[in-house]
This record gives structure tokens, sequence and C-alpha cells, in this order.
């Protein structure tokens, strides 16, 4: 019992808090939220290649669970789309209802301290996992996820084991489908990323101290510019010392964590960035300047685009359609929303069906969607994960994890384990009711074109027929490792 | 079975950029004292190579096989990339260039008898290094006991093999591989395992990688390149503590390795590499900046050790390059040109290194 419980268990809230953790020793917890049971018979498209419903509930989410036809009948493919642009105004109480019992992730940023070493990351990936496969803002948690990757943070360096929570929150989640300018600021002053990246120490007191680059560096190679992107090693100088003196504080109950600007140790002199000069004397207005030169730059929008068009549509797309979404990102001032709308309008979009290979982390979201399954996120698909290599917030280097085929290739083991188990309900956590599922279907054809997106072919059914495991099989099968 | 006349190349990444300037001190060089006010470390605590170079004492472990002159250490080495971007740096030492795949997955794809069995490029941990990119075959292995399918595990494999049989590409060939290892991990993780010659490998998990890469030399399943990874060089922040670690497991561990490979060592090449030294000039946090010039090492497979292989610069500042960083006398490239022509009978390396012509270190004698 750590002391922000105790504190807690004093406050106004403790009774509903008390109401909550009674639920915490209740082995049949999640049963109180439990999906509702299938309506069949489920109509799935049968086509040859992977239908536009399974196409959108794929790529703009972690794939199609049994429900979602009756749902996209009812608001048609572009329908689907629409409403997923605006997350805010879709109702996700039952996904918020299992999430709120991992109360850390609500904790202020002063209290994240007082839990223990370790407990904090696997709260955050619980919630990860739970969100990506209950809630119903899908296009929402993609774009978490996008962002997560973008602005990688490794929560095992330094503070970032408590601080990385408080990032996730208030400046992945907060911004996630809003401004880019915005984002981009909140990341700048995220404590976490001021750990993760060295900023807290980039200072200059004294004449000799030279400042600490690793940010100025990230900022423009990862998080704006891109490594093409047409800065020089001067302007990351020039930007670390724009940079100096913005920091963390290291103590202090409830303040743990803050970050401060420390003017004696700010580099006051003239700057030179990107060719914009900076006066002497811009204090902590630097930081302002510096993020107005980037987040919208022409290599910034380019290097957003293409990073979108390659989560979004193929790992090599092509340059028309980068510069078009590029376009809606300058055009927009990096308003999320709209670029999106802009990518997901393209004739490319729609081309580019099964050309993706899944992650491993969405490979078993997908899986779990699939299947219906009922799960609170347990430690044996946390395990999962960090064999596949793909566990959230565990990117030791600031590029994040990487797209494309070749870095997953090796996991491929891990998938077909993990197919058996969840075939077999033997992740202890998680349970599918295989049966409920065949029978919401009106045949089993329709269970595999619902698992695939597109019909079996000769070949697949014959194996899947004589196979004794053929869920196993089914969820194993080249057809569900793309989409 | 194996192709490459025998040989294993294990390669070990140092990710982040290790301070060479650390790790094999210019004890000799007063400049180095100058400019590193709080973190050169001083003569009296290394252990010394020659005249010049002295081996940090958290690399102790390594001064056996260095005696024994089956270590050499490369210094001031690197490669031309100056961004002093960890991606960009590791990316092009990785890829060797600007050519599709990495330098040692053209390596074993290009090399005169390019046959490859299932279990001849290995990468030990959860994701396959960018170097190893266009290989014939990758597997990736983190340990022998995990992979247990439960029952019926033959047929399910069976059913794997006949829906990714006619799979194009890179998920068939992913399957294939897969399969193929299965086989060969399920009969090796029957077995115990001890180290010989009294090697004493750490408990953590670079010891516990470099004890799975002896199992497999051993177990002669021809596995020809191997990649190991150590991760955490990036020492912007309170160097000394942060590299003090992590130099005593990687002198523990490839110590160890040598110990219990034993005159298998003559078949078994141990590179160690980073994608840059740091810069000469401490920063204020106690740390140091992304540099150019680093170290590297060469261990094993014949290599004519006990000295330290480096057209040393010295460190004034006339000579450093940039912003204060030690420059890149020697190509790591030359230096790997040289393990490939031992390894593999690779005379020329150009489709490895399609962008540079590399004069192979005099490395063997």
């Amino acid at each position: 019992m750590n002391l922000s419980r105790r504190q807690f268990l004093g406050s106004a809230t403790a009774l509903a808090y008390l109401q909550l953790s009674g639920c915490d020793t209740n082995p049949t917890w999640f049963g109180q939220f439990k999906q509702a049971a299938l309506e069949g018979p489920i109509q799935v498209p049968l086509t040859g290649v992977q239908s536009p419903e399974f196409h959108v509930l794929s790529r703009l989410g972690y794939g199609p669970r049994p429900q979602d036809y009756k749902r996209i009948a009812h608001l048609g493919v572009a329908g689907y789309v629409a409403e997923q642009l605006k997350p805010e105004q879709i109702d996700d109480g039952e996904c918020e209802r299992r999430v709120r019992r991992l109360e850390a992730l609500a904790a202020p940023l002063g209290e994240l301290y007082e839990y223990k070493e370790g407990y904090l990351l696997k709260e955050l990936t619980r919630g990860a996992v739970l969100r990506a496969t209950y809630s119903e803002r899908q296009l929402y948690e993609q774009m978490v996820g996008f962002w997560s990757d973008h602005f990688n943070i490794d929560s095992s360096k330094g503070d970032c084991r408590w601080l990385k929570v408080a990032d996730d929150r208030e400046v992945i989640r907060k911004h996630a489908m809003g401004s880019f300018p915005a984002l981009l600021r909140a990341s700048a002053l995220s404590p976490a990323m001021l750990w993760y990246l060295d900023g807290r120490a980039n200072r200059k007191a004294t004449e000799e101290e030279r400042p600490n680059e690793n940010y100025a560096r990230e900022l423009l190679e990862l998080h704006t510019l891109g490594v093409e992107g047409g800065y020089s090693q001067q302007d990351v100088g020039e930007v670390a010392r724009c940079l100096t003196g913005w920091t963390t504080l290291n103590k202090g109950i409830g303040k743990h964590g803050k970050v401060v600007f420390r003017k004696g140790q700010h580099d006051d002199g003239e700057k030179l960035v990107l060719g914009h000069r900076i006066s002497a004397g811009g204090g902590e207005k630097d930081l302002e300047q510096v993020l107005d030169i980037v987040a919208l730059h022409p290599s910034t929008a380019q290097f957003i685009a293409r990073k979108l068009c390659v989560r979004f549509i193929e790992d090599d797309p092509s340059q028309t359609v980068v510069d078009a979404v590029a376009k809606t990102f300058t055009d927009s001032k990096g308003d999320i929303a709209s670029v999106l709308d802009t990518l997901f309008q393209r004739e490319e979009f729609w081309a580019a069906r099964g050309e993706k290979f899944k992650r491993p982390f969405r490979y078993m979201v997908s899986a779990l969607r699939a299947t219906h399954s009922e799960t609170d996120a347990p430690d044996a698909l946390l395990d999962y994960l960090m064999r596949m290599g793909h566990a959230p917030f565990q990117y030791p280097t600031p590029d994040g994890y990487g797209e494309g085929e070749a870095a997953w290739s090796g996991t491929l083991l891990w998938r077909w384990h993990l197919a058996r188990a969840l075939a077999e309900n033997r992740v202890g956590g998680v349970t599918v009711d295989w049966n409920g599922l065949k029978s919401a279907f009106e045949e089993e054809q329709q269970v595999l074109a619902h698992f695939w997106g597109r019909e079996a072919v000769a070949k697949e059914v014959r194996i899947l027929k004589s196979s004794p495991m053929k869920a196993a099989v089914a969820l194993a099968a080249p057809a569900f490792q793309v989409y | 079975m194996a192709n490459d006349n025998g040989h294993t190349l294990v390669v070990v990444y140092l990710r982040g950029g290790a301070d060479g300037l650390s790790m094999v001190v210019p004890f000799e060089d007063d400049r180095y004292y100058a400019v590193r006010p709080t973190l050169a470390v001083s003569k009296s605590d290394t252990l010394a190579l020659d005249t010049m170079f002295g081996l940090h004492q958290h690399l102790a472990p390594l001064e056996a096989s260095y005696k024994e002159g089956a270590l050499a250490i490369i210094h001031g080495v690197g490669s031309e990339d100056d961004t002093r971007s960890h991606f960009e740096a590791q990316d092009l030492m990785e890829h060797a260039g600007y050519g599709g795949g990495g330098w040692l997955g053209r390596y074993l794809r290009y090399r005169p008898s390019p046959a490859i069995g299932p279990l001849a490029t290995v990468a030990i941990g959860k994701a396959t290094p960018e170097s190893l990119r266009g290989a014939p075959s990758t597997v990736t292995l983190e340990n022998f006991d995990t992979f247990d399918f439960g029952e019926d595990s033959r047929r399910y494999l069976e059913d794997m093999g006949a829906l990714y049989g006619d799979v194009d590409g890179y998920l068939g060939n992913a399957a294939q591989d897969t399969l193929s290892a299965m086989d060969t991990i399920m009969t090796l993780k029957d077995q115990d395992y001890s180290a010989a010659h009294g090697a004493l490998y750490g408990g953590d998990a670079f010891s516990r990688k470099l004890r799975q890469v002896a199992q497999l030399v051993k177990a002669d399943v021809g596995m020809e390149a191997v990649t190991v990874d150590l991760d955490g060089w990036d020492s912007h922040f309170t160097q000394a503590v942060l590299m003090g670690s992590l130099m005593r497991q990687l002198s523990q561990g490839l110590a160890a390795f040598y110990q219990d490979l034993g005159d298998k060592m003559e078949k078994v090449t141990v590179v160690v590499m980073t994608e840059f030294g740091r810069r000469v000039y401490e920063n204020a946090s106690l740390g140091t900046d992304h540099g150019r010039g680093g170290v590297m090492f060469v261990m094993g497979g014949g290599v004519q050790g006990g000295r330290v292989v480096t057209e040393w610069p010295g460190l004034d500042d006339a000579v450093l390059e940039g912003p204060g960083d030690l420059p890149v006398t020697l190509n790591y490239r030359d230096v790997l040109a040289a393990i490939m022509k031992r390894h593999g009978s690779m005379e020329d390396t150009y489709r490895v290194f399609p962008d540079y012509t590399a004069e192979a270190v005099d490395l063997y004698g």
C-alpha cells in the first residue's frame, strides 16, 4: 500500500474508490463489463480481396469485432469513416469503465512518484491493450499508437517510469486527433520527454557549459523536419541553446516532476535557427519561437504526411499521395483530423487493401477483437508482447517501433503460439466463447471471412477442414497476418 | 553443414554510441586529461595495453585474451557519417551504404557459397537488427525453452507448412525459416548446458545471450552469423556510472565466451562495434555528446591480437573534427572486410560495400 492510496482514502472521493476497489478482489470482476452477447446471424461480406468494410475496420481501427458489421451496414463505410474522425462524439463509456479500474492512470503528476517501480508501466500497457481492444473510438486509438511511436519514450529511462503516465495522458491522448503544433508543444514541455531526451540537463549557466543536444537533435530529426529535412549541425546546436534552462523539479510534495524554466541556466544570446534570427534576451519565449519555426515547416508537413501514409496506406507510398496529405497538413495548420480526412479520401488508401503486415500488437489485438474475447489484459498477454518485441512504451531508442514487414517477420513463431493458446482458452485472463462465436455466424465460411476480411480459397478451406485445431490454424494463417 | 568454411561471426553491437576514450584510455595524452576534467580515466585505473593506451579497469576480464594474442583493439574507428545521429549512424553503419539490405545480409547473400542452413543467421534477442536485412534467412531467438506449442505440435506445424507453403515473399520466407528453426530447437532444448573450462558467465542478459551463442556454436547447427546487442551506451548524462555497469557486462560476457569455447575460438570471430564514439569534450551534465571516432574489438578467429590498431591523431583542437570530436582515422568497413575475407573467402567486397572500396586492415598478420 503506498502513500497515494492512503491520501486518496482520506479524500472526498474515497467512497467511490472503495466501491471500485471492492471489485479488485472479485474474481468475476470483468463480468460486470462484459460485452453484450452476440446476436446472430451476422452477415459478413464474402469478397475475393479484403472487403471495404474489413478495410476501414482494420485500417482505421484494430480490426473487426463480430458486431461491427451491423454498425457499418447502418452507417455505410463512408459514414463510419466520418464518425471515426469525430471521436469526441462517440460514446465510449463501456471501454472507459474497464480502464477506470487502472486508477494510477488518473493520478496527478506529483503523485505518480508514489507508485512502486514497474507498477505504472504495467497499468499503462494494460490500458493500451484494453483501449485498443474495446474502444469504440478506434481511429483515435490508432492515432494514440501512432504518436506514441512518433514521440517515443522508453519508460525504463530514469524518471520516465513514473512520468510516462502523464505524457500518455496529457500529451499523446490529449492531442492525438487535435492540432499537431499543440501536440508538439505539449511534448516539448512533457516532464517525461525532458527526462527521456535529457532536456532537463540542457543548461548553460556558465561560459564553459555546453548544451546537451539530445532533445534538439531528435526534435528536428524525428519529431518534425526529418533527417533529410534540411537542417544542419549548426541548427541542432542553436536549437539546443534556445531550449537551455527548461528542466523538471526533482522533489516537492505534489510538485515532483513539474516542468520549470530556470532563467539563470538559459543561454540568452542571439541564435540563428534554420535561417530565422532569434534575438538575445528571449528567455523562455525562445522555445515558442523554435516550435513556431519547426511545427509547420514544409519539411515537417512532408515528414508527418509520409509517416501517416506509411501507417495507413502502404510501406512505400507514392509521392503524389504524400504531397496531397502534406498539403492538407499545411493548409489546416496541422489539424490532425483534417489531414486524416484527406488521406482516407484518397484512391491510394482504398487500393491498398490487404497490403500491410500486422505488427505484433495489432496481431494480438485484432485476434482479441475478432474472437469477441473477454479480457482484463492480463500478464500473459503482456508476455506475448514482450516476446514479439512490441510491448508498448518499451522501445529503447527515440525513433519508436518501426513499420514494415522485415522488422517483424521473426515474430511468426509467437503468433502461431498465441493463436493456439487463444483457440484452446489457455491464456489466463482471456476468455473466448468459441461456440457462441461460431453460432453467431450462419456458416463457418462466414467466420473465416470475418477473420481474414475475404472469402477463404479452396486450398485454405481444405486444410482447415481436415485440421483438428481449426480455430488456431485460422488465427495463425497467413491471411490473418495481413490487413 | 556450415558453408562459411565452418566459421561463425558474432557481431556485438553497442547501441547508443560507446565512448572509446573511456574504454581504451589514451593515458599518455595530456590533452585527454585537459579536455575531460571530471570524466578522464586516470592511468592507475587502467591496465596498460601498450605504451600509449590502457584498458579501463571495468574491462579487465578482457586482459587475458589480449595477452594471449586473441584480442585486437581498433581505435579511432568509425564511419564517414557525420550526422552524429544514432539512427543515421547506426543505419549507415548497419546498411554500410545506401544500397538495399544490411551489410551482414548482403555478405551472406553474396559470398562465394551462399547456400544457407536453417540456423545460419541468428539474431539473439527480440528483434532483427538492420545489419541482417536482406539476409537469406534470419531466426530471431530469445531462448530454447519457450517454444512449446502444446499437444500435437508436429501436426500444427504441418498445417502451417501447408498454408504458408505457397506464400511468396517475406511472409513465406519467414514461415519456412520458422518451421526449420523449430525442428533444430526442439532437439537443442532438451539438452542441458554447462559452460566448459570453468567459464563464468554473468547473470545479466548479455551474458545469457552469449551463452546461447556458445551453445549454438557447439551444437554445430551451421550458424554462420549471429548478432547480439548491448544497449544503453548513450551517455549524455552521468557517464561514469552508466558505462561502468555496461563495461562490466560486456567484458565478463566476452571473457566467459572466450574461455567457454576454448579451441573452438579459432573458427569463431567476435566483432564488437558501435555507431560512433563520443565528443572529446565532456558536457555540463557529466556526460558526453555524440562524436565520431570510437573503438572496435575483434576477438578470436585467428586474429593477430595483443595490439591496439590505430592511426592515432592526438586530441589537439587542431585535429578534432566538427564540434570537438576524435576524427575517424580507420573506416569500420576495412575491419569487417578483413574478417569477411577470412571467413567467407570473399576477396572483393564491392557488393557488400557498394559505395566504398575497402582496404582490409591487417588483422591476421
